[in-house]
């Protein structure tokens, strides 16, 4: 059944050298939901969301995501078709645009969703005056929800790694996404930094945003999270709601070892 | 429907306008507008194609910038397309077909054969991709200098004058201001293009070609389009430089082109435009200026050796040592710096 599916992984597998990342993973996240991806380091989380959002190719198995009224497999489409079809990605690390301003950092995000090109940019042709007019309105309001408006003109390369990680946020969002992979966002944060971002995620949640998340807080993701995934060594071991999980014997063996867990 | 304003609305928008003109930046743009308009009624004989040379220089230079600066990819090869677009001029105008429609299709040529080998190319990157746009220089010179309809090592002789609606450019001023207007033009273009959605897509895939992907942006197209509007401008210097001189030959596009091409947009400023300007400006008066030098009346018989190659080697070296960010770029901050209030004791 596809109703109320936003994605659905089927026996997903990548390897690198031989050994997998991702082994035969399986998984179905509901419109709306937010789900967590946990697991050990080189579990293949990380992994996963490249596969999901075309930064790589699988081996096996597929990814199919709703269009329209139906699922449909991306599987052959690049990364920045996929972004066009409301995949946006925030990366672990900071990947931000260097020699631009945060503005204009945020204002990329919206290429996903705009389309005027060299031609129209070239001979200031009216698409372009009226899409550039709605790109920098959309880019301010993203930077204003995260906190940074403040800092629309300033150069990226100057922002505190907090404010990096919530311009790489402003400039998913400005893509209007409609699922949004959060590749441990709170990662390196201060308290105070990690509490906006749970609170940015909660707003967006609300909202009915479709949203995955890496995360190794477990607080976090009881939080946030409506589900949990849990890999290890590339291998789906458990899914459940974070209370379900949290208890589960598989998860306890990944994290804690097979004698502790026993 | 036309809005009309009301004579205060009027009075307002001709206030922003004298401000405007008023804003130093304003003020420098109209000035180096002037002289270079000026500059083909006031320059002697002998200085006039060093200024049209310099004005070829700094179309190609400014596309070469565009394409290192903004997109992060290099060119070692780029007078491969000078010369496509010089002998596709050459080669239209001397088999008696119009010579406007030769000019006209100079940067078509370049920048179709950069769509194409660009395709292959493209997929390397940093220094991968400058050898290859260099053994690609290589290549055609030796193609173009072994077949028969091109004309081989001699090349292509008699180019008639460039006619466009009657009117023939017959004199160096004529190219002068003919370059001065493709300049224009060429600078409008990348100016549109970088301030734009397209522009801000080549400078996010400067610096992380996934997290570009990531964002919507088409980073292989983009990048074939950036190669082909680059090698399009330096086409239409090509096929400008054709009808200057008359004639074409692979000599007149040697490796050392490429290079200087190079030279003139890092010493400018990469990602600037006015970079690119300053670049071709600054290297080509330095090179006449070393060549003049190591001729004059007196001087050893090495000195044109020693002035073109090692003290041009060593200006460079020190302007890349003391103003790494090149020309423009370290008179802005300087600029900033100056404006600056100083910070109270």
């Amino acid at each position: 059944m596809t109703a109320g599916t936003m994605l659905r992984v089927e026996g997903l597998g990548r390897a690198f050298g031989g050994v997998y990342a991702v082994r035969e993973v399986n998984l179905s996240v509901a419109e709306g939901e937010t789900r967590a991806v946990i697991g050990p380091n080189g579990a293949g989380k990380s992994t996963l969301f490249n596969l999901i959002s075309g930064h790589l190719t699988a081996d096996q198995g597929s990814v199919h995501y709703r269009t329209g009224e139906t699922l449909h497999p991306i599987d052959r489409l690049s990364a920045h078709s996929r972004a066009r079809q409301g995949i946006a990605i925030v990366f672990q690390g900071a990947r931000l645009f260097h020699g631009m301003t945060a503005l204009e950092n945020v204002m990329v995000g919206a290429h996903a969703r705009t389309r005027h090109g060299f031609v129209a940019a070239a001979l200031r042709l009216p698409r372009h005056h009226r899409e550039e007019a709605a790109i920098r309105a959309d880019a301010l309001a993203a930077l204003d929800r995260v906190g940074l408006k403040e800092w629309a003109h300033r150069s990226a390369d100057v922002l505190p790694l907090g404010q990096q990680r919530a311009l790489q946020v402003a400039r998913a969002l400005c893509a209007r996404p409609r699922l949004l992979l959060l590749d441990e966002p709170a990662s390196g944060l201060r308290a105070g930094e990690r509490e906006a971002l749970a609170r940015l995620i909660e707003s967006l949640r609300a909202e009915g945003l479709t949203m995955m998340l890496i995360e190794h807080d477990v607080a976090f993701v009881a939080r946030l999270a409506d589900r949990v995934t849990v890999l290890d060594l590339g291998e789906e071991i458990a899914e459940g709601t974070p209370e379900e999980i949290r208890g589960h014997d598989a998860v306890l063996a990944a994290y804690l070892g097979q004698e502790s867990a026993a | 429907m036309t809005q009309q304003l009301t004579p205060a609305q009027a009075r307002i928008s001709f206030a922003d306008l004298a401000a405007r003109l008023r804003s130093p930046r304003t003020l420098a743009v109209l000035a180096v507008c002037a002289t270079a308009l000026l500059l083909p009624q006031i320059l002697s004989g002998s200085d006039m194609p060093v200024y049209v040379t310099l004005l070829l220089s700094a179309i190609v230079v400014t596309g070469l910038s565009m394409l290192m600066g903004y997109a992060g990819q290099v060119s070692l090869g780029h007078a491969s397309f000078y010369l496509i677009g010089a002998y596709t001029a050459a080669l239209i105008a001397t088999h008696d077909k119009p010579t406007w429609l030769g000019l006209l299709a100079a940067p078509f040529a370049a920048a179709l054969v950069a769509a194409v080998i660009g395709i292959p190319l493209l997929r390397l990157r940093g220094h991968q991709l400058a050898f290859a746009t260099l053994a690609m220089q290589l290549i055609l010179l030796n193609v173009v200098g072994q077949q028969e309809w091109t004309g081989g090592d001699i090349g292509l002789q008699g180019v008639p004058r460039l006619t466009v609606a009657g009117y023939e450019f017959a004199t160096v001023s004529s190219y002068a201001y003919l370059a001065l207007g493709a300049l224009a033009v060429v600078v409008l273009i990348t100016r549109n293009v970088v301030a734009s959605r397209p522009g801000r897509g080549l400078r996010a895939l400067a610096t992380s070609e996934v997290a570009a992907e990531s964002a919507g942006v088409p980073v292989v197209a983009y990048k074939l389009v950036v190669f082909s509007l680059s090698a399009g401008f330096a086409g239409l210097a090509g096929g400008i430089y054709a009808f200057y001189t008359g004639y074409v030959a692979p000599g007149s596009f040697p490796v050392l082109l490429s290079f200087e091409f190079v030279v003139m947009a890092v010493i400018g400023g990469l990602g600037t435009i006015w970079g690119a300007l300053a670049g071709a400006t600054a290297i080509t008066l330095l090179l006449q200026q070393l060549n003049e030098l190591g001729t004059a009346e007196g001087m050893p018989s090495s000195a044109p050796v020693v002035l073109s190659y090692a003290v041009y080697g060593v200006l460079l070296v020190l302007v890349v040592l003391f103003l790494p960010r090149g020309l423009v770029p370290s008179a802005r901050d300087w600029w900033v710096r100056r404006r600056r209030p100083n910070p109270e004791p």
